[in-house]
């Protein structure tokens, strides 16, 4: 094996690593929820699209930002969110990622620069300020923004994507194509089945990946994000994609019989952990170093929900005191208070000029 | 209260909008991560003054225009408070904000609530409320009641010069997100302020004229008319005590009850829609009050509920403006 072939193992192994956490964290998620209930939130796994995150954690820097729509455990894990963290916040403890205050739906972590929101298409615009801050502070980082084919038919993205491109903002985004929106496919909803079309007119760089394949996509995206951090300009990438597992929570939703069988079974032949390991059997990886890899992670995220279940809840007086900081910038402490009563009597509201 | 005056007390006359220019100014050069931005922000005119010559003075990296996409900027002033900036994002027309109120409720409001108080949203919104010359019913609208309404937002509601740059000094560097709404027909107002920066602390209520006999409450455009009310009211014998509210969120009730206990007559003078408004807050936090025993039912002078019509004489008519507030303290002490 040559050092480059070496390079390429320890990063595809650490790719799988990441797709391993992900597809372990979401199954077992789902193992664990019914009949205990015991994590009482609507949760959106990502079963089938591991492998853009995946490939993501591989590229994103500390300082780079990642901003999600809802189905974004992949994406939270990616960016070196905490397994315990996500973990609790699902069972609405004290010690979850947001003191149980969010749930999954709305999951964050300041700390490690990965935030999320269920209303769709709302983290895709804000992360126009977040590639904003970080331009306007000559950071080096940059923000991803991730959407789905459903919520890239908001208005808002239009005015979002004009914006990046006119401000030349350091900002990619990514979106999932994986052609439903709950469960309405996207033929019901669009002339097109493509959407990265949507971006070009604007002026921002547009780009197809095969969503499922994670070596190319991060052998693309590191191209893509490499021409984003060095021009501080937009990039759109629509990654097809396709999850396998129910739209909302552990349940197949299949009964509804909303896909065609075989579209799904088509998908499922195309599993990315799957694809990441034929490339092993070349590099002299044995099944059990892969064995090995998932029983650790196994045992990680087993010891996660042991925790999680023995948790303290939050209290609800410090869950209403959370809406407001009332705190202020420190240069207050520089600028006194002042107060005056004086008006002077009569002077009422004045007459409009023409405009 | 702190009163405290600038050592070197030199005050300069301003109107409302030069007062709030010269607070976005201080702002500025106190904390390079104030920028301000939105419609026409770098435009010679300057939104009515409140922003004129500042792109001279701090360059477009700073200030800036933006496209007509009211809703992207909102979530790009989210997006760049979350990240520790402070933007300042100003509409001309509170008309206008309504293309962001999914942003607004849905993101900025509940930001701080929902990371459990690890994330921030200090950003200011300004926007102006029109009055006059025809706005008609879409540039004229007062939403200051919505905006109350949302957990997690400070609206503040400034009735003079002096207030408007202390309070908008004191919004800026809030780490709360703050609806800033300036009455239009306030702009030409003129008063002496401190040139210093100095601050109007957000959530207190001020005294403006003491009095014994019954409690005006009000806040914005409506304040010069409840002076000018309660002047007409000295002059048939009774004295009005003028509370100006200043913020809405945080609301000192504090301030109102301990007026209305001494005076037991309130009328309360909101400039906006009748129903559902500040107002109705205000009687019903007076009421509960166990210390305050009102001897004559509260009075709310308010536009009336209904749309701003556009005809001159009709506007005339819609406004309410010292006499209905003088009728209506005269009625609570009938």
């Amino acid at each position: 094996m040559t050092q480059d072939d070496q390079t390429n193992t320890a990063l595809h192994l650490d790719l799988y690593r990441m797709l391993v956490l992900i597809r372990r964290c979401q199954e077992t998620i789902m193992n664990e929820y019914h009949p205990a209930d015991e994590m009482r939130c609507p949760v959106h796994f990502c079963v089938g699209q591991e492998a853009t995150p995946a490939a993501l954690s591989l590229l994103m820097r500390p300082n780079d930002v990642v901003m999600s729509h809802h189905r974004s455990h992949g994406y939270y894990l990616a960016k070196g969110g905490s397994l315990d963290g996500l973990i609790a916040e699902l069972y609405g403890k004290a010690t979850g990622a947001n003191g149980g205050l969010a749930g999954s739906q709305e999951l964050s972590s300041h700390d490690v620069g990965f935030f999320s929101g269920t209303i769709l298409s709302g983290m895709f615009a804000m992360a126009t300020g977040a590639a904003f801050a970080q331009k306007y502070r000559a950071s080096d980082g940059i923000t991803v923004a991730v959407i789905g084919d459903g919520g890239m038919e908001e208005g808002i993205v239009f005015e979002a994507l004009n914006l990046s491109a006119v401000f030349r903002l350091p900002i990619l985004f990514v979106c999932e194509n994986n052609i439903y929106s709950a469960h309405t496919r996207i033929d019901r909803r669009s002339l097109s089945e493509t959407v990265s079309p949507r971006a070009a007119p604007f002026g921002v760089l547009t780009h197809i990946l095969d969503g499922n394949d994670p070596i190319l996509l991060a052998r693309e995206l590191a191209k893509i994000l490499g021409h984003i951090r060095k021009n501080s300009a937009p990039a759109f990438v629509e990654v097809v994609t396709y999850r396998t597992c129910g739209h909302v929570g552990p349940e197949n939703d299949d009964v509804l019989n909303y896909r065609p069988s075989e579209e799904l079974l088509k998908w499922k032949e195309r599993d990315p952990l799957a694809i990441l390991r034929k490339t092993f059997l070349q590099s002299g990886i044995v099944g059990k170093d892969l064995e090995a890899i998932e029983k650790g992670i196994n045992r990680e995220i087993l010891a996660a929900i042991k925790r999680a279940k023995e948790a303290p809840f939050p209290k609800i007086e410090d869950a209403l005191r959370a809406n407001w900081s009332n705190a202020t910038a420190p240069v207050v402490g520089n600028i006194s208070n002042s107060s005056d009563t004086s008006f002077r009597s009569g002077q009422a509201e004045t007459r409009l000029a023409p405009y | 209260m702190n009163k405290s005056k600038p050592a070197a007390a030199s005050n300069k006359v301003v109107n409302f909008g030069e007062a709030i220019n010269m607070a976005t100014r201080q702002a500025m050069e106190l904390d390079e991560s104030v920028f301000l931005y939105g419609l026409g922000a770098d435009s010679p005119a300057g939104i009515f003054g409140s922003t004129k010559g500042l792109v001279d003075r701090f360059g477009s990296k700073r200030v800036f225009d933006t496209p007509v996409s009211e809703q992207a900027l909102t979530a790009m002033a989210a997006g760049a408070a979350n990240a520790g900036l402070r933007p300042i994002l100003v509409h001309q027309r509170l008309d206008f904000m309504l293309y962001t109120m999914d942003q607004i409720v849905n993101w900025i409001s509940l930001w701080h609530f929902k990371s459990s108080g690890r994330s921030r949203m200090p950003l200011t919104i300004r926007t102006i409320v029109g009055k006059g010359w025809g706005q008609g019913p879409q540039h004229a609208k007062s939403l200051h009641t919505w905006f109350a309404h949302v957990p997690g937002l400070k609206v503040v509601v400034p009735a003079t010069p002096y207030d408007a740059k202390g309070l908008l000094l004191a919004s800026i560097f809030s780490d709360d997100p703050v609806v800033f709404i300036e009455g239009r027909s306030l702009y030409a107002m003129k008063q002496e302020v401190p040139e210093a920066p100095y601050l109007v602390e957000l959530g207190r209520a001020l005294v403006r004229r003491p009095g014994k006999d019954v409690t005006i409450v009000a806040f914005g455009s409506m304040v010069p008319h409840a002076l000018e009310a309660a002047d007409l009211l000295a002059m048939e014998g009774p004295s009005a005590e003028v509370v100006d509210l200043r913020t809405l969120m945080p609301l000192d009730m504090e301030t109102v009850c301990h007026s209305v206990a001494r005076t037991r007559r309130l009328v309360v003078a909101e400039p906006g829609w009748r129903m559902f408004g500040a107002a109705a807050e205000i009687v019903a936090g007076v009421v509960e009050n166990p210390k305050v025993s009102l001897v004559a039912p509260p009075k709310r002078v308010t536009w009336p509920h209904s749309h701003v019509p556009t005809s001159a004489p009709l506007e005339a008519a819609y406004y309410p403006d010292a006499k209905a507030i003088l009728a209506a303290c005269r009625a609570t002490l009938a």
